[in-house]
């Protein structure tokens, strides 16, 4: 299969007042051609960062960001100038963010800053841009999108101005589009039509979906595999189906019991014990053990390795459960 | 939407107005005894049938001579017409012609002042913004901490010292014939800008600070904004995002602080104006005060008050075009 992209070793470090922020600690990411990829975590964990890294939108400094391998689409984007990545950003690379109130400028009409993207990478004209936006507005479901492209950002509900995001990104059919939480900020039945249209959209377009979130219902709709990040660090990386059936890490076992279920009566919602380690002081050895119930001596000490564990999955563990008749309840 | 809007906050300042020019006339009103007696005091061989008549012709001179309900509608008539009174000054000039002539001269100071300002303050505020944390940025840091402790006279003061008396660059001290000689000539405009210089100076580092450090702090506020980042994201250029998406935004602060000291500007700066012998309104409002000339003090009282509703209102209006929020709030 056709790769899109390929990131190695990624490292993310901030330095701050109080001591390193190590954000991002040695990521690898895959993605293949129209594929849909999540990578899930708690806040904190390094997620947003990493796909912001992706994009080469950090800004460094304050940051400083050390990967061996970033190729997208067959080109070395860590070669790429500054020049040539805006020529990139947006119209093969796209990315949708959490907040699209925030997310969009409020002072310009929304259809003025979708024709943005044509007029930027297909040196369109006012007209012809404004064409192709209705056209986008109408094919991500927004009503009357001849009018629409005239209102504010405000003017619009919350899950129509996710749509304009969602237009925005998909306005060059970019060859990926990460999207960085997409529809935490909505409620729940909004949440559901949005990510609907993602898909659709995505198959539609044949784009891959690089889909950063804490959500794992959101996963299992949505993804193909995942990778789960813990601190920082990759530490479980699954097709979505074998990663919901027999998850291996302890972490994602505790993620999973954390979400309530209908079907499960005798499961009790539980929910992982202890807080995510402060960035500037990790703890040592597995970064996970200070809230495993399964941490031994060895897990205090030493960080374990990612390692393959049957076809296509990995997993950062001394002891992965479900593994060998050991069982993940 | 937005009509109603404008009404309504057209409607707004007309009230505001209203109540302006009423708590003017009243307020002069509270503590002065009969301004003939004050002003017109026994002479050495007046009679007191003689005195009562002079003070009573001086009442009917500046209108004193009816009820004070009467008074204030004989004023609102007058204003209606575009008359702000009499001056008690010998020769009993309208205060209206007073104003005429020194605002010229106070404008002269002021609108070059705010003009040099807002154009290198913003400048300077986008440089320091994009250079945050480098030398630019923090000369305008630094700037803007010494210029808390110095203020405007004392500048004037040095430099009317250095540059004045000590180097003869420009002159010190206003030469009473500018005004009087003064004539739409290649000369006549020099020579005012040669006098004005030293107050302009003196004025402008603090206003250029001022929009300096507003213009940084906005700048900096958007710059860190979400939608920048989406804007980065989509892969607009640099410019692009300064100019299209950071600019516009930034702007709201600085129309604030512009609107604000568009009322100052008729206002005239009485210290500078003294430093300087400058006659401009700043010194007009202080010979009205020292000579209790309270037509003259309200004349200009008004006059800016109403400058500075109307600075107030423009400045709103101008947020409706740049802000499509504003009309929101106005909703609820």
């Amino acid at each position: 299969m056709e790769q899109v992209l390929k990131l190695r070793n990624l490292k993310v470090v901030f330095p701050t007042d109080y001591g390193l922020i190590r954000a991002v600690e040695g990521v690898d990411l895959d993605i293949y051609h129209r594929e849909c990829v999540a990578l899930v975590g708690e806040s904190g964990c390094g997620k947003s960062v990493t796909s912001q890294a992706v994009m080469r939108l950090l800004d460094s400094p304050p940051a400083l960001i050390r990967m061996d391998v970033l190729e997208f689409d067959g080109r070395d984007l860590t070669q790429c100038t500054e020049a040539e990545m805006q020529e990139i950003r947006g119209k093969e690379l796209a990315m949708i963010f959490q907040d699209a109130m925030t997310s969009l400028n409020p002072v310009m009409t929304v259809g003025n800053q979708i024709d943005e993207m044509y007029r930027r990478h297909y040196g369109d004209s006012k007209q012809a841009a404004r064409e192709k936006t209705v056209h986008a507005l109408e094919l991500i479901g927004i009503p009357e999108p001849k009018e629409r492209a005239n209102s504010f950002p405000h003017q619009l509900s919350g899950g129509m101005r996710q749509r304009v995001l969602l237009a925005m990104a998909f306005a060059c059919m970019p060859k990926l589009i990460i999207a960085d939480e997409p529809t935490t900020a909505l409620d729940v039945t909004i949440q559901a039509q949005v990510l609907k249209t993602l898909r659709g959209m995505q198959r539609g377009c044949g784009t891959s979906l690089l889909l950063v979130t804490h959500d794992l219902s959101v996963v299992a709709k949505m993804a193909d595999r995942v990778y789960v990040m813990y601190a920082g660090k990759i530490v479980e990386k699954a097709p979505v189906k074998e990663l919901f059936t027999n998850p291996h890490h302890p972490y994602t076992v505790g993620l999973m019991a954390a979400v309530p279920r209908l079907t499960d009566e005798k499961k009790k919602f539980t929910q992982i014990p202890g807080t995510v380690p402060s960035p500037v002081h990790k703890p040592s050895g597995c970064y996970f053990h200070p809230r495993c119930e399964y941490a031994t001596e060895r897990c205090r000490r030493e960080m374990p390795r990612l390692e393959p564990m049957g076809r296509d999955r990995q997993v950062r563990c001394f002891h992965p459960l479900g593994v060998g008749g050991k069982s993940s309840d | 939407m937005k009509l109603s809007y404008v009404i309504k906050r057209v409607l707004y300042s007309l009230f505001v107005f209203a109540v302006v020019i009423t708590l003017n006339f009243f307020i002069p009103r509270i503590g002065v005894e009969d301004p003939a007696e004050r002003y017109y005091p026994p002479q050495g061989n007046m009679s007191e049938i003689e005195y009562e008549i002079v003070k009573q012709l001086t009442r009917e001179q500046y209108g004193f001579h009816v009820s004070t309900w009467q008074q204030f509608l004989n004023y609102l008539k007058g204003l209606a017409q575009g008359d702000l009174g009499t001056s008690f000054r010998p020769g009993s000039p309208k205060v209206l012609d007073l104003i005429k002539e020194r605002l010229p001269w106070t404008l002269v100071l002021s609108v070059s002042t705010m003009l040099i300002g807002l154009i290198v303050g913003v400048l300077f505020g986008v440089v320091a913004a994009v250079k945050r944390g480098r030398w630019q940025d923090t000369l305008l840091l630094n700037a803007s901490t010494v210029m808390v402790a110095l203020p405007s006279f004392f500048i004037a003061l040095v430099l009317s010292f250095y540059l004045g008396f000590e180097w003869e660059i420009f002159p010190a001290y206003t030469d009473s014939t500018m005004v009087s000689e003064f004539a739409w000539t290649w000369e006549g405009i020099s020579r005012v800008a040669r006098n004005a210089a030293l107050p302009v100076m003196s004025m402008m580092v603090g206003s250029i600070i001022s929009y300096a450090q507003g213009t940084r702090n906005a700048v900096i506020a958007v710059t860190n904004e979400d939608f920048v980042l989406t804007a980065r994201a989509k892969g607009l250029k640099r410019s692009t995002i300064r100019y299209k998406h950071i600019l516009r935004n930034s702007l709201l602060p600085i129309v604030t602080s512009l609107g604000m000291s568009i009322s100052g500007l008729i206002g005239g700066q009485v210290v500078i104006e003294q430093v300087f012998n400058w006659n401009g309104m700043g010194t007009l409002f202080l010979e009205a005060n020292q000579t209790n000339d309270y037509p003259l003090m309200m004349g200009i009282m008004l006059l800016l008050s109403g400058f500075t509703i109307l600075s107030i209102l423009l400045t709103d209006l101008v947020y409706v075009l740049l802000d499509p929020r504003v009309t929101v709030g106005d909703k609820r």
